[in-house]
This record gives C-alpha cells, sequence and structure tokens, in this order.
C-alpha cells in the first residue's frame, strides 16, 4: 500500500472512532414476516451523516451468522430478500446520496463517482468507503440479534467495498465479490467504457486539465491498494466482457493479490456469471456460514 | 426452473374489467387536455461525438414534471427513427448512447418517483407497487404509465423524429410497460419486452417471496379486509389485459429461472398479444440476467428499424 492510501484509511478510521455510533432500529411491521423481523436501522458515519440500513433478523435466539450486501451504484439498495434470510441475520446498508440515506446529499445517477473530485475532502466517494466500514461496524453495535461469523457481498460499487472492509476488518470471515469496480485504478480511466465508470471519461472529456487530481483523488480507494490485507476467504467472479465496473485484466490482478481468492471467469458474460454464479455464490456461502 | 410446458399449463384468474377502455381512453383525454410544454436542456458533460445527451422534460398527468435523457445522433440529418426506453422498477433510467452511432435517436424515461422526477411524488422502493392501491384512480402506476405514453408524445412531437419508426424496450416493469404503453400509443411500431413484470398480480404475488411483488403480498397481510379492492385496483394495470390491445410486433423475453417475474405470468401476457409475436425463452437465466438477451434485442429492433438504410 502506498504511504498515501495508508494515510487515508489511517484518518477515516480515526474520524469514525471519535464519533458516537448512535444505532437505532425500529421494526418495520409491514415488511417483517412470519419467519424474520425487518428493522430500519440508523447509525451515524463521518461528517455526523445519519445512514440507513435494511436489516433482517430470523426469529429465534441466535447467534446467527450474518451477511452484509454492500450497495451497488444505483440510487436504491434492496430491502432483504435473499433465501439466506431465515436463518441468517442480514443487513443492506447504504451510503450516502442513496434512498433513505439522501436528507443532507441526493446522489445522482450519473454523476456520483466524479461529485466533488477536483479534491480530497470534497470527493464524496471517499466518505461512501468511509459510510461502508461504519455498516460493519455498526451491525456489530446493534443490540437486536447475537451475530456469529459475518460474510460480506457485493457487486459492482459493492464489491469494491466488501474488499475494502474485509481489508480493515479482520473479524470478517467471508467475502463474496462480483466484478469490484475499478475506481482509483488507472484501468478505470481507459477509453471506451461503459457506465459507470465512464463518467470518469466524461468528466475528463469535458475538463481534460483535471487528469491528475483525478488519478490522485481516487487512488486511495483503488482495491489493489488493499487487497493483500485480507485474511478472509474471497469468492471473486469476473465477466471477459466487463467494459463498466471490473475491466478483466484489472479482475485478474486483484485475484493475483488476495492471499485466498476461489476466482470464477464467466464466458460470454459482462456482469459476472450472473443466474449461474449466483448459485455458486449461494452455495459458497452457506458453506462459509456453517448452513450447509 | 420452470419448464415450456409449465408456461403453457399456467391459467391466470386475471379477467378485463368491462370498463378497462373506458378507464384509460379517460386517463388519455385528461393527459390530451393538458399541454406537453417540453424543455430540452443539452447536457455536454454526457454527450460525445457521437450522441448529443440533453434532459428533458415535459408534463404529464396530475400535471407532474417528468424527466427523461435525450440522446439524439450527431451526424445525419433526420428525421431519425427512435426507441423508447422504459425503466426498471427501482433503476434510475439509463443514459443511452449505444445507438446514436447508427443514427438512432433514445428516450430513456424517468418515469415519477424516479430521482428526477420525484418532486411531487416519491413513494419510494419498496413503495410504489402498494402506492394508491385503494383505488384505480389514485393508483400510482396510473401515473407511471401516463408518463410513458407522454414519452412518446413527446417524441412525435419532435420534428427530427421519424413519427413512423419509433420502438419500444425495457426489462422487468420496463418489460412491463412496454407491453402497456404499446397498447395505449400505436405510434409505436414494435417492441422488446424483457422478463416482463405488471402481470397476474394475483399470481405473482404468491408465486415467490421476493421484491417487488411481495409488496403487494405485504399489504394484503396488512390490510386483509382490503385485499378485494386491491386486486379490483390492480385488473386495470396488469400487462395481461392490455396485450390484445397491441397491434404492432412484439417480443416477450422469459428466463425460465426467473425469481423475480415469475415466468409463467410473463408468459401469459405474451399468450394474450393477438398480433404479430416472438417468443424468447432463456433456460438456466434468472431474472434480468440471460446472457443473448441483450445481443437479440439490439439485433431484433436493428431489424425493425431498418437500420442498414439508415447507416447508407
Amino acid at each position: 500500500m502506498t504511504t498515501a492510501a495508508d494515510r487515508f484509511w489511517r484518518q477515516t478510521e480515526a474520524v469514525l472512532s471519535e464519533l458516537p455510533m448512535d444505532v437505532r432500529l425500529d421494526r418495520d411491521d409491514f415488511y417483517s414476516q412470519s419467519n424474520w423481523d425487518v428493522f430500519r436501522m440508523r447509525y451515524t458515519s463521518a461528517d455526523g451523516y445519519r445512514l440507513f440500513a435494511w436489516l433482517s433478523v430470523p426469529h429465534g435466539d441466535g447467534p446467527f451468522p450474518a451477511l452484509v450486501r454492500m450497495p451497488d451504484y444505483a440510487s436504491v439498495h434492496d430491502i432483504v430478500y435473499t433465501s439466506l434470510r431465515e436463518r441468517v441475520v442480514v443487513m443492506n446498508p447504504t451510503h450516502r446520496g442513496q434512498r433513505n440515506s439522501d436528507e443532507a446529499f441526493q446522489a445522482e445517477y450519473p454523476g456520483l463517482l466524479t461529485e466533488g473530485i477536483d479534491d480530497p475532502e470534497t470527493y464524496v466517494m471517499r466518505r461512501v468507503f468511509a459510510d461502508a466500514l461504519r455498516s460493519f461496524d455498526a451491525l456489530l453495535d446493534q443490540n437486536k440479534a447475537l451475530i456469529g461469523d459475518i460474510a460480506l457481498t457485493g457487486a459492482g460499487l459493492g464489491g469494491a467495498l466488501a474488499v475494502a472492509v474485509a481489508a480493515r476488518r479482520s473479524t470478517v470471515h467471508a467475502v463474496a465479490a462480483n466484478t469490484p469496480m475499478a475506481l482509483g485504478n488507472p484501468d478505470s480511466l481507459q477509453p471506451g467504457l461503459g457506465y459507470p465508470l465512464a463518467e470518469l471519461g466524461d468528466y475528463l472529456r469535458l475538463y481534460p486539465e483535471r487528469r491528475d487530481a483525478v488519478k490522485q483523488n481516487t487512488a486511495d480507494l483503488d482495491p489493489l491498494e488493499l487487497a493483500s490485507r485480507i485474511t478472509a476467504p474471497v469468492l471473486l467472479s469476473l465477466g471477459i466482457n466487463d467494459t463498466a465496473s471490473c475491466p478483466l485484466a484489472f479482475g485478474e490482478k486483484l485475484a493475483e493479490i488476495i492471499p485466498e481468492c476461489d476466482l470464477r471467469v464467466y464466458q460470454g458474460a459482462s456482469e459476472g456469471g450472473g443466474h449461474e454464479h449466483a448459485q455458486v455464490q449461494l452455495a459458497w456461502l452457506s458453506d462459509k456460514l456453517g448452513l450447509s | 426452473m420452470a419448464t415450456e410446458q409449465d408456461l403453457k399449463t399456467f391459467s391466470t384468474q386475471v379477467t378485463c374489467p368491462n370498463d378497462f377502455d373506458e378507464f384509460w381512453s379517460g386517463t388519455l383525454d385528461q393527459l390530451a387536455r393538458a399541454s406537453l410544454k417540453p424543455v430540452i436542456s443539452p447536457d455536454p458533460l454526457r454527450s460525445n461525438d457521437d450522441v448529443q445527451v440533453s434532459n428533458v422534460t415535459y408534463l404529464s398527468f396530475g400535471g407532474l414534471e417528468i424527466s427523461a435523457w435525450y440522446s439524439l445522433p450527431t451526424r445525419g440529418e433526420g428525421p431519425f427513427p427512435a426507441i423508447i426506453n422504459f425503466p426498471g422498477y427501482k433503476s434510475e433510467p439509463p443514459v443511452r448512447r449505444d445507438w446514436g452511432k447508427n443514427g438512432v435517436a433514445v428516450l430513456s424515461v424517468a418515469v415519477r418517483g424516479k430521482l428526477r422526477s420525484s418532486g411531487e411524488f416519491n413513494p419510494g422502493y419498496p413503495g410504489l407497487l402498494t402506492s394508491g392501491l385503494e383505488h384505480r384512480d389514485l393508483y400510482g402506476y396510473r401515473g407511471v404509465i401516463s408518463d410513458c405514453v407522454r414519452g412518446v408524445d413527446f417524441l412525435t412531437s419532435r420534428p427530427e423524429i421519424d413519427p413512423e419508426r419509433i420502438y419500444a424496450c425495457g426489462s422487468s416493469q420496463g418489460g412491463g410497460l412496454t407491453l402497456i404503453t404499446s397498447a395505449l400509443r400505436p405510434e409505436i411500431k414494435g417492441g422488446v419486452a424483457g422478463y416482463p413484470f405488471l402481470c397476474c398480480y394475483p399470481e405473482a404475488m404468491s408465486m415467490f417471496r421476493s421484491y417487488p411483488y411481495d409488496e403487494l403480498s405485504c399489504y394484503a397481510r396488512a390490510y386483509p379486509d382490503q385485499i378485494d379492492q386491491m386486486l379490483e385496483t390492480l385488473r386495470y394495470f396488469d400487462a395481461v389485459n392490455f396485450a390484445p390491445r397491441i397491434n404492432c410486433p412484439m417480443v416477450v423475453g422469459i428466463a425460465l429461472d426467473d425469481e423475480v417475474c415469475p415466468p409463467e405470468t410473463s408468459y401469459a401476457a405474451y399468450q394474450a398479444l393477438t398480433g404479430h409475436k416472438e417468443l424468447w425463452l432463456f433456460p438456466n437465466s434468472g431474472h434480468g440476467n440471460a446472457h443473448d438477451y441483450p445481443g437479440q434485442e439490439r439485433a431484433w429492433l436493428e431489424q425493425q428499424i431498418g437500420l442498414t438504410a439508415v447507416v447508407s
């Protein structure tokens, strides 16, 4: 890891550690079901920003294994619907700017990826990564469910957030990351990419003189900077046609750096395996969380 | 995974209300009486050598302002063929620059409730599917569907668009809206509906416990005395009831392992089509992720548009 990236992550964690978490949970009677309760969860992240998460808790005493599904690059993060929710605590945390976490700042799509990118102090994606760390800590801090082993999942941006949190939290038990977004890596700036990475190209087409600033202010978020620190096993899926989130060459470099990586590359795919990989991932997570 | 036999033996309990056409002609009459008031604002950040991208706004049902991404080819004089792209349930409408090089305009509609069209109507996700269920006049999808119809009106109002070559596409909710809007607007000359949502609500809400349909199950559990009214409202918004009113060529794409929009319910919409139609079945695929679907969709639209003539 570069000195600058290490400094960024240390500063981020220092900022978070000084803030009270103030976790609040409200049961959602409308969406709770016969075998699990659904909670609307709120907690405080960097800058005092209040964040929202959906939390699903199985009925029973626990402890339960837990699954955190990091948010995709999208305005909405789903209410929990995985088939694991009957036996697993599932948290779907949002980051700032997404729906339910948008009182102070509303993200635009496209647009979020370059919001404030001229300055490291204003670049919102650096705070988005802080929000992901905070969500993991908030899960451990809540008092509605006893938590056992915790796995992280995510696709695209969510995959990159899962990688980052696993690198900074050694208590993560397993990670299933699909096509982690290459934000911060030079591969994200190559021409001809699709959205969301194309947002960076759009920005540089309009402001070519800001290329160095873009490279510098995103570099700390490069998954390649963090991957070697991960101690948990990682299931990584890539699609050979991915031009929007995780270009194949970048993904293969990431796989080489992750100490314990189960790499699955899907032919003909742009999104990392889709339905076929969803079944692989479900079996893999069930095994890692002791549900098999 | 569903089999083809499962699709063929499935039977829906959905029936068409006697005043279905009256309800929708009344809604369209209300729309027609209000000015569209379109505003086109070019967006240099999203434009490139092939495409000028603009943010478009227009007025829709109830006077709500609706946004859309409008991608116009930078080369050629037009009038251009156009595709209207309808969004999924929770996703924001994409900026579609991929057709500009081929001389095709695209309007990508942010129906009410989407970020850029949420000023006066914002039930959220989950939330939209149950918003206003207490009466057909109040149901949120009356406005959502109107927003799609008005998108077609925007295209036909534009001198740079060829009104004889307007096509529609979308997946999931976008697939359902493709079917519904094509029934309401004969200006649409053909469409591709992928993994269509908004079909056979009574069965769809009970076949899986996945969202968005599960919103209806939650509503039924919370308000058991309202179930009959809920189902009565939904009859006016079921793509199965719109399908026989479509006169243009239509494709329905179905993934046989779709656990969001049950394949049987999408197939019922296909069966209800009475015009020229094609069925694409994708075994071993789930909701929205059949690998071959995007290529097939593009090839079908290219053929319908007569793209070779445009490029030359």
